[in-house]
């Protein structure tokens, strides 16, 4: 690893915010004619990160500002590690383990912000995420563990060339179907739409982590959110659906799922947290682990 | 200077101790600083004499890299902890014992880890056992040290029956013979075997003799909790590691039957392991005492460490050796930080306190570091070894072992934040605003701590070049290491890498951060309160049932501390009928023998 690498990492992260923006953007004027409105420009998510930004901001001492600085660092650095189709700035860093704690590391500093900022509705809501990624992080790396021992890798890279391999009869999702709808839900589960939105419930606990921020804090969580989409649906992209073998393919699939993703979300309510746990560790894990077991005794579907 | 005059001059320096302490007891804690301190640097110089033999009267030793390995983990964290010891020796009933007893525990488990025969692995896993029974009863509670040492009775009343059984069918004390012997008798071995490594369970705090660690860790002298949990329950760690790498279990037991490939008697042990490490997380979870919170991690922690062993592979093994040090250093850590704030403030209690950030900021960042490697996060220790196990989990296919393992890591996020979210964030009370933090004796081991554990994080090679030799020794493939970068079958980690990128990332957005208007700092009570007024910044502090939702969840759970007073309880009402019955004096129950004897005479005096 050299500085070459650094600058393209850093090349790619800037594409990865282009498009995770863009397509929220896209996203917002998909859900307004859902909801029969006419909805805002398609580059409006852009205007509203630099706007706040660009503001003035309050700060609760040194912990409330490096926790966000902690986040975002974290976050950045694991969004650097994924490969975006064919293009990888880092080789050999895209273990899935190593992506997956991470991005600990920023929802860690995020929650520490929080906190730090000594309003109640902070802590709740962030007792309320981490307990919510208790209960959907656990079938999905169950169903991890079964194809990292059926095909003995645990890159990203690795698992989107093995694919690649097959064609769409390939794809992960069409060989464990049990597997690839528990991602799905899972996934859910972590880019926080609903019915697993309850820890920033903005009617009920004031927006939970995010209420004290504001101005410079909170356009900084904003790119923290838009990157930390972007780690989250590349994992199941290059998991469950083949990765891509051109940037086109990539970025299509992508789109693809993020906005199926948010149309499901839209027409669902929202679950209680200790629902949420309860629905978890009932349905998905149990096929997690059927997924798992049938892999790993019986090597049903794999290549 | 060799290892035998090494543990000769530790059992003299308790003496001497114990003698300085009789006359200042603040002179006798500083003496047990510098009497560790020695040791460890004599006893990291003296890695060379790996290999030597020698004896100490008819105690014979053997001086072997596994055995250098877990005497440096437990040096290193006596040595750290005990800088704390001169702040606490005004509390103390006996200080001069504390002091005596601190360093003779410490000088026992080096001698045990370099045991060459049985009998003194007995007679030094005996010393640690009583001289750390009588530090407990030093903190909060006698209840504690009575569970503690009934629980290490089971484990060395089952070590010394192993070692008589050993004794009379192979003919030997010398470990190696005896247990090579075994290779041949897979029935024996299985005997052998399970006994044998009771006494590691026990220790370890494995699921169901786990109960002692909340008890004994929560109530324990302050200074003396670290050590607990960062030492005294590696010594398990070693049992455990005996059992199956020096015993050749794998050999034995390679008829017998198999469980998703492993042999029973492993998959067995795995399973407790793994409950271990679900019901750890799960108690963690919804502790309020910052002590038992951290005692129950080791529990859960414990599990990770008895998997990685009973695998006895070149992953998971090396992960779970790499794992007992980075716990050691961590949770040391973890309670020393506890114990400053207790310290300062006279509880350990996490919904009585809060905002000690403002007041004890290095504390706070050393917590913070520890929890870290704790919960498995890169950049630290924790992770690289609890990759390491998972990786080696995946590549047997161990489904159960690995649900567990990951319920334990996420869970473990739960139960670290807690004690960071309500003790150290959140609103300070006024009575704490006066409060001063760690002096500059008790930041010297939290520094140091913190320094080891992003060190061995960032460049874990150093760890795991003397885990592949002690691999290595008792012949699996040993760790393949290339630079910083570990290459497992089934992955690639190079954690020097992720550290950069880790950095990288962090200055990217340390600049963004720094390129934009400053912000106005504001206090902790000018927040959004949903337009009430509140003007008690106690009531304004989120800590009580912290996972409220989620601890309802299982709050009904089944407890083997309820089935074990249940058990003891109808003990003594035995007791209490057999005493009731023939050592009473009322005439009642006399007038009852009499009536019994009179019928058995009348009924069957004939035949007799």
């Amino acid at each position: 690893m050299n500085l070459m690498n650094l600058i393209y990492a850093f090349g790619l992260l800037l594409f990865a915010f282009v498009l995770q923006t863009s397509i929220t953007g896209i996203n917002r004027k998909v859900i307004a004619r859902l909801q029969r409105r006419r909805g805002p420009r398609w580059f409006q998510q852009f205007i509203d990160i630099f706007k706040a930004l660009s503001k003035s901001s309050t700060s609760h001492g040194w912990i409330f500002d490096f926790g966000v600085v902690m986040a975002l660092g974290g976050i950045m650095a694991t969004a650097m590690f994924i490969p975006i189709g064919p293009l990888q700035a880092l080789p050999g860093l895209d273990n899935i383990f190593i992506i997956a704690y991470v991005l600990a590391v920023g929802m860690l500093g995020m929650a520490m912000s929080a906190s730090g900022s000594g309003n109640p509705w902070a802590s709740i809501g962030v007792s309320r995420a981490l307990t919510n990624m208790l209960a959907y992080d656990i079938p999905f790396m169950v169903v991890i563990f079964g194809l990292i021992f059926a095909y003995d890798t645990s890159s990203l890279s690795g698992f989107a060339a093995i694919q690649q391999e097959g064609g769409i009869l390939g794809w992960n999702i069409i060989r464990f179907p049990l597997g690839g709808l528990v991602a799905m839900i899972s996934l859910q589960g972590m880019l926080g739409k609903k019915p697993f939105d309850s820890f920033i419930a903005p009617a009920e606990i004031a927006s939970g982590p995010m209420v004290e921020y504001g101005g410079r804090h909170l356009g900084m969580l904003f790119l923290l959110h838009e990157f930390q989409t972007f780690v989250e649906v590349s994992l199941i992209v290059h998991i469950f659906f083949g990765g891509g073998a051109t940037v086109l393919e990539y970025v299509v699939k992508y789109a693809l799922i993020y906005t199926f993703m948010n149309i499901v979300s839209n027409i669902l309510p929202r679950f209680k947290i200790d629902q949420a746990v309860t629905f978890f560790y009932k349905v998905p894990l149990a096929l997690a682990m059927i997924q798992s077991l049938l892999i790993i005794v019986t090597g049903l579907g794999v290549a | 200077m060799s290892f035998d005059l090494l543990i000769l001059m530790m059992f003299a320096g308790a003496f001497l101790a114990y003698l300085i302490s009789k006359s200042n007891s603040e002179a006798g804690g500083i003496s047990t600083v510098v009497i560790s301190l020695i040791s460890l640097v004599l006893l990291l110089l003296g890695k060379s004499q790996v290999g030597n033999e020698f004896a100490i009267l008819y105690m014979t030793f053997k001086v072997t890299t596994i055995g250098w390995y877990f005497s440096a983990v437990m040096i290193l964290v006596y040595s750290m902890t005990s800088f704390f010891n001169s702040y606490w020796m005004k509390q103390m009933l006996y200080p001069n014992a504390y002091n005596f007893l601190y360093l003779f525990s410490l000088a026992g488990t080096v001698g045990l880890f370099f045991a060459a025969d049985l009998v003194t692995l007995f007679i030094f896993w005996e010393m640690v056992v009583w001289s750390s029974t009588f530090i407990v009863p030093l903190g909060k509670s006698r209840r504690a040290a009575v569970v503690y040492y009934t629980i290490s009775s089971i484990g060395s009343m089952a070590t010394l029956y192993a070692i008589m059984l050993l004794h009379a069918k192979s003919g030997t004390f010398i470990i190696s013979e005896a247990f090579a012997w075994l290779a041949t008798d897979p029935t024996m071995a299985t005997i052998v075997f399970f006994i044998f490594i009771l006494a590691g369970l026990t220790k370890i705090g494995i699921f169901p003799f786990h109960i002692w660690l909340p008890l004994a860790h929560g109530s324990a002298p302050h200074t003396f909790s670290p050590v607990l949990s960062g030492g005294l329950v590696k010594m398990g760690a070693f049992i455990a590691y005996m059992s199956v790498g020096v015993l050749p279990a794998y050999q034995a037991f390679s008829g017998s039957l198999k469980i998703m490939g492993m042999p029973i008697q492993i998959y067995l042990l795995m399973v407790l392991g793994a409950i271990s490490i679900v019901l750890g997380t799960l108690m963690a979870i919804k502790q309020d005492d910052a002590k038992k919170l951290i005692a129950y991690s080791s529990v859960a922690n414990g599990g990770y460490i008895l998997i990685g062993i009973l695998m006895m592979d070149q992953l998971s093994c090396a992960g779970s050796l790499m794992h007992l040090f980075n716990h050691a250093i961590a949770s040391a850590a973890a309670f020393l930080t506890i114990a400053v704030v207790a310290h300062r403030t006279g509880t350990t209690k996490i919904s009585e306190l809060g905002g000690m950030i403002h007041r004890m900021p290095v504390t706070f960042t050393v917590y913070l570091i520890s929890i870290i490697s704790l919960a498995g996060i890169p950049p630290m220790g924790g992770f690289v070894s609890k990759w390491l196990i998972i990786q080696g989990l995946a590549d047997k296919g161990l489904l159960f072992m690995a649900l567990a393992a990951f319920f334990g890591s996420i869970g473990s996020f739960l139960y670290v934040f807690r004690p960071l979210a309500a003790v150290f964030l959140g609103q300070l009370a006024p009575k704490n605003y006066e409060l001063e933090g760690a002096t500059l004796m008790m930041k010297i081991p939290m520094v140091i701590l913190s320094a080891l554990i992003i060190f061995f994080g960032v460049f874990p090679r150093y760890i795991l070049e003397v885990i592949g030799e002690i691999q290595s020794s008792i012949g699996i493939t040993p760790i393949q290491l290339e630079g910083n970068a570990i290459q497992a079958i089934n992955g690639l980690l190079n954690s020097y890498h992720v550290f950069v990128i880790f950095g990288f990332g962090f200055l990217i957005s340390l600049a963004i951060f720094m390129l934009l208007q400053k912000s106005r700092k504001v206090g902790l009570m000018d927040t959004f309160t949903s337009a009430e007024f509140i003007h008690t910044p106690e009531l304004y502090h989120y800590s009580h049932d912290f996972y409220a939702p989620f601890e309802r969840l299982y709050k009904n759970h089944p407890s083997v501390e309820n089935f074990l007073v249940n058990i003891a309880n109808k003990f003594d009402e035995l007791g209490q009928m057999v005493n009731a019955l023939f050592f009473s004096h009322k005439p009642s129950i006399t007038v009852f023998w009499i009536t019994v004897v009179t019928a058995i005479i009348y009924l069957g005096g004939a035949r007799i």
